[in-house]
């Protein structure tokens, strides 16, 4: 049974008048411990599907399933207790984080609401999530404006992972980051998926990272998908006219880890 | 503490806080220097400023020290001054935050009710309540507050309109944190700033009602206010001239420094954002 099952999924935005179809009957899987990318150009929705999975958009049409669930029927304190289950980390990690907070209340949250571990017992719980993404423990009292990109963004996965998700949605989790940060960052994902058997519905227009990480990949379209199938064989030969267009534009695939 | 030093460095600033200081002392120290009723009689009836040294500003018609009801009349303005504008923004912040990150009937409920309130005059406003309800310290805050929580309320939905729609709102969600705390612990404090730059403003304004309202008799009548003394002194204007003149320079000067040290701050804290 796949971990989260997605069908028909539809969603309308009107914008003068007229009714575009951010989503247009999509629908896809993605099996426990997969990475599965969503990759298209500017606009063809791949951050609404983001948004609609975890339901900070509510959809107009179509089902999602998420752990054999009907995800949409979810309320209220329900869906929140669900949430735990299904994370995401944002493009950029800066807007990601409340301007005042510090890097010890970031992970404090999630351990609190969801009851994860006694307030005396926090402390220690959140140092052992920044060890886990590669950060130092003193890093805690720190404000999130102080540290770098590229630790922010490790802020945000360990935030991410701090509920022990089985589905983590990353938006464009490492495009705003600098090349050498962005191979460090892949690796620690792909570290704890090995490790915890995370899902992950990776966001990108980048097809080399693509290519690199994912095992599957779906090409969006006009909120369509134009193309699916194993990341590689998408990418190494491309069907579609969007396929054949993201492929050319990208500057050089380079990386085979995988 | 180099926002204080950025403080220092603005002239009006520096003018305002002098003046707030002084009048801050002045309430503080009211009843040490002049212990017992301010409203009792010191002396001759009438005497005018500066002709006997143990009452400076001379005594008012019925023969009160000036200057002891000026010092007890400041704790009164600064006291319902601070309290109306701290009701006004903390009330106007609340429901602003509420209709903005609500949305929908909520906002449209909470809007109309502060729409209802902005389109009555609110001097009028805190005139017919005080009426109504009888002249006390505390109801006089709270009319105060009611004309003047609504501008707090549009200036936060506004904010809070724009901060609903950041990532970090939508990573409170996605981590399953409860509306009402997103709304009052992420959204709310960053919606503060602009709300607290209206605060001089707000502070300056309820000082001048509490003093219209003491003028028009609707003051607490046990305490001794400017606008009061103004009142008292308006029937002898021509012999008296003094007794309206000096709290009605008090209350200049008192509304004058609230809103210059209230600019200096709004400017040190822009161009620390600005920086930023």
């Amino acid at each position: 049974m796949s971990l989260l099952a997605v069908s028909n999924l539809t969603k309308r935005y009107r914008r003068g008048g007229k009714s575009i179809a951010a989503v247009d009957d999509v629908s896809f899987h993605i099996d426990p411990g997969e990475t599965l990318a969503l990759a298209g150009p500017s606009g063809s929705g791949k951050s609404t599907i983001a948004r609609l999975v975890l339901r900070l958009v509510e959809p107009d049409a179509g089902r999602i399933e998420f752990e054999g669930d009907d995800f949409l029927a979810l309320r209220a304190a329900a869906l929140r207790a669900r949430r735990a289950r299904l994370q995401m980390v944002f493009q950029d990690p800066l807007a990601a984080f409340n301007p005042r907070a510090t890097v010890a209340r970031v992970l404090d949250d999630p351990l609190r609401i969801h009851g994860i571990a006694s307030r005396s017992e926090r402390p220690r719980r959140i140092a052992a999530l920044l060890e886990r993404v590669g950060l130092a423990a003193e890093l805690a009292s720190r404000a999130i404006h102080e540290i770098s990109g590229g630790q922010r963004q490790r802020v945000a996965i360990a935030r991410a992972v701090a509920t022990k998700p089985t589905l983590i949605v990353l938006d464009e989790a490492v495009s705003a980051l600098d090349v050498s940060v962005r191979g460090q960052i892949l690796e620690l994902l792909l570290d704890l998926q090995r490790q915890e058997r995370i899902a992950y519905l990776f966001i990108s227009h980048d097809l080399g990272v693509v290519r690199a990480v994912a095992h599957r990949v779906i090409l969006l379209d006009a909120g369509q998908i134009a193309e699916s199938g194993d990341a590689r064989a998408v990418i190494d030969a491309p069907r579609s006219a969007i396929g054949k267009a993201l492929v050319a534009a990208a500057p050089r695939l380079h990386g085979t880890r995988r | 503490m180099s926002r204080f030093r950025r403080f220092l460095r603005t002239p009006e600033a520096v003018a305002g806080a002098i003046i707030l200081a002084a009048l801050i002392a002045m309430a503080l120290s009211a009843s040490l220097l002049f212990p017992g009723d301010p409203q009792a009689i010191a002396g001759p009836a009438l005497l005018p400023p500066f002709q006997d040294w143990s009452l400076p500003l001379g005594t008012d018609r019925l023969g009160r020290d000036v200057l002891a009801e000026l010092f007890h009349g400041a704790r009164t303005s600064l006291a319902v001054g601070l309290a109306a504008a701290a009701a006004a923004l903390a009330v106007g912040s609340v429901v602003g935050t509420l209709a903005g990150f609500a949305g929908g009937f909520i906002d449209e409920v909470l809007m109309r009710i502060t729409d209802a309130f902005q389109t009555v005059p609110s001097f009028l406003l805190a005139l017919a309540f005080v009426s109504v309800v009888g002249p006390s310290l505390g109801i006089v805050v709270i009319a105060i507050a009611l004309g003047t929580w609504t501008g707090p309320a549009r200036v936060a939905r506004a904010e809070v309109l724009s901060i609903r729609e950041r990532d970090y709102v939508a990573s409170a969600r996605a981590i399953g944190m409860h509306p009402l705390a997103i709304a009052f612990r992420e959204v709310l404090p960053n919606a503060l700033p602009p709300v607290l730059a209206m605060s001089s403003v707000i502070v300056a304004a309820a000082i001048l009602t509490e003093a219209a309202l003491s003028f028009l008799g609707l003051g607490d009548p046990n305490r001794v206010t400017w606008g009061g003394m103004i009142a008292e002194g308006r029937t002898v204007l021509r012999t008296a001239p003094f007794l309206s003149i000096v709290p009605g320079i008090a209350l200049v000067l008192t509304v004058l420094g609230v809103y210059l040290a209230g600019e200096g701050i709004v400017e040190t804290t822009a161009v620390r954002r600005g920086l930023q």
